[in-house]
């Protein structure tokens, strides 16, 4: 019996042992390795000496740390909201029964599939001062404003989430219309004989029917939006005079330019925490809304 | 999931109910409806209108430049600088490099989720709970935050700057084995048993009777994989040092970043870095809508 089980678990071993190997090394080893990184001074071409917790200590009171932290925040919190909101309206628009059905989506998802690069040049290029594409409509439907998007604090602000908007609410949109599309018509059958308004159907029936997506689209993208930094880094490079810098910018900055990995990892090691307890309360909630 | 749609194909069949059904459709018509469907026309056209332009800028002459934003929607057209491009400049190699890591990425991702998934749906041994559980917690991993540390394990490995470098990390998915695991859970008891009866071995149960049943779940999957490391920019921009070994999300940067003023060059280059997608995006929005709210969900 024993010998047989033995057998058994042999047998698994050529299954598991690809995946197995892959996710200690690349996923699993870098937890350790960023600890210990962390605890020493530490430069892109070797380990110095050991500190301790310098770093952490460093790190609490580093203003360029919590600054950075706070732009991150900040763009969770501008694009949050209006991600959940924009996904919602652009799937209820997609899930209008007409034949234009298939060409809201696509159009609505188009941007998505484009890669982070291509949108933030776009951005650019269409957000130049006097020739870019944006200013030049103003100008032609006659507002002489000439308004510099990338050298104002809240003009740079406004791009980025306007951007990040238009290039990722695509996929919130296909899962808001999977679920709008999973509400059984019966309910609002039964609800139109009972006389119930288009309004009323709309309150009663569709947004309890869509909570439990909404919270996971909300989960998922403050989740996404903590770990910002391609976008930003390509279309304000986190100016003007670092207003929209975001914390892995800074994390890449100090590892890569001012080569100190240790610090780097230090802080990297915040943003783990924190993503951590996030993704924790987002496995949590999910489950529970399986169940 | 499904259950709504069966009961409502079995309903419309019936003709009492069909009849019903449209009588009350009239009554609570939307007045809105044409509203609804203008503003999303708007929206739409608002959403695809860079890209438009994008397609459009691409086509004019080279330093073309103007004040009048109709000027770039009429011709004259040219398609020298696709030629240009093409010939003169590294965008065919980041393409190239891209199109080769996103695939063997892909490949590498379904082989060994795939493989680790049948084990623990299937396979009966020591500590499988644990197992499965320790593959769980990749989920709650965030890749950006490890980066630091992954860029030194690549580097002892000597993986610095090559397609291996930018491969190997990205292919333990414990997304894809969750959802791999719960439609292989899914394959009736009955056909697993007789085949191992049969004397079939764990390898061939795999190949050729588990996995044909799962290829839904393999083919979302397998897109989003693709999609993701096409459009993977962190990672190769740390790890990738020369030129030739770029991909596109960190190629086009730099070439991007040589021109300010001059529109035509740079959205040729973003337009053939975007054309292949779109074209793959027209072919497979269906598979990549459902794969979304399959994974979304699910993940």
């Amino acid at each position: 019996m024993n010998k047989k089980s033995w057998i058994q678990d042999m047998k698994a071993i050529p299954f598991l042992l690809p995946f197995f190997v892959a996710y200690m090394i690349f996923t699993i080893l870098p937890i350790f390795k960023g600890l210990e990184m962390s605890l020493y001074d530490w430069t892109l071409v070797r380990k110095m000496e050991f500190v301790g917790l310098d770093n952490y200590k460093d790190m609490f009171v580093d203003p360029h740390f919590w600054r950075t932290l706070w732009n991150t925040t900040l763009f969770v919190i501008l694009t949050t909201p209006t991600m959940v909101l924009l996904a919602l309206g652009l799937a209820l628009l997609a899930n209008i029964n007409s034949k234009l059905q298939t060409f809201f989506r696509g159009s609505f998802f188009l941007p998505s599939i484009l890669s982070v690069s291509v949108i933030s040049f776009l951005a650019i290029f269409m957000l130049q001062p006097y020739s870019g594409f944006v200013n030049t409509v103003l100008h032609s439907i006659g507002i002489d404003a000439e308004p510099f998007w990338m050298a104002d604090k809240t003009l740079a602000w406004v791009s980025i989430v306007v951007v990040t908007l238009w290039w990722t609410v695509g996929f919130n949109m296909v899962l808001f219309l999977a679920s709008l599309q999973d509400i059984p018509e019966q309910l609002y059958e039964a609800s139109e004989i009972d006389g119930a308004t288009r309004w009323e159907q709309f309150r009663h029936i569709t947004l309890p029917q869509l909570i439990p997506i909404g919270r996971v689209i909300l989960l998922l993208q403050i989740l996404a939006s903590y770990k910002v930094f391609a976008q930003i880094l390509l279309i304000t490079g986190g100016g003007p005079g670092g207003a929209t810098r975001p914390l892995i910018q800074y994390i890449y900055e100090v590892g890569f330019t001012q080569n100190n990995l240790g610090y780097a990892a230090t802080m990297s090691y915040a943003l783990f925490f924190i993503l951590l307890v996030l993704s924790i309360i987002q496995l949590r909630s999910q489950r529970s809304e399986e169940r | 999931m499904n259950q709504p749609h069966v009961q409502k194909k079995n309903q419309s069949q019936l003709p009492d109910v069909q009849v019903k059904k449209s009588r009350l459709l009239e009554r609570n018509r939307d007045p809105f409806r044409n509203i609804k469907i203008a503003v999303g026309i708007s929206v739409a056209v608002l959403f695809t209108l860079p890209i438009i332009w994008m397609l459009f800028v691409s086509l004019k002459p080279n330093g073309f430049s103007t004040t009048n934003p109709v000027e770039w929607f009429i011709p004259p057209f040219t398609f020298s600088n696709y030629v240009n491009l093409i010939f003169d400049s590294l965008i065919l190699r980041w393409l190239w490099n891209s199109l080769i890591v996103a695939l063997i990425t892909t490949v590498l991702t379904l082989i060994i989720t795939s493989l680790a998934a049948f084990a623990i749906s299937q396979m009966k041994f020591r500590y499988k709970n644990f197992i499965f559980v320790f593959f769980l917690l990749g989920l709650m991993i965030p890749g950006e935050a490890t980066i630091i540390p992954l860029y030194e394990i690549v580097k002892s490995l000597d993986m610095i700057d090559s397609y291996a470098g930018l491969i190997l990390p990205m292919i333990a998915s414990p997304l894809g084995v969750i959802i791999l695991k719960s439609f292989f859970d899914n394959v009736p008891k009955e056909v697993v048993e007789s085949a191992i009866i049969d004397g079939c071995s764990y390898f061939k149960l795999f190949y050729k009777i588990v996995l044909p049943l799962a290829k839904p779940a393999m083919a979302a999957i397998g897109i989003f994989t693709f999609i993701g490391s096409w459009n993977n920019f962190l990672w190769p921009y740390l790890s990738i040092l020369s030129e030739t070994l770029y991909t596109l999300p960190v190629g086009l940067p730099v070439f991007n970043a040589t021109y300010s003023q001059a529109y035509v060059l740079p959205m040729t280059a973003n337009a053939i870095a975007s054309i292949p997608v779109i074209i793959a995006f027209l072919i497979f929005e269906k598979q990549i809508v459902k794969g979304i709210s399959f994974t979304g969900i699910k993940g």
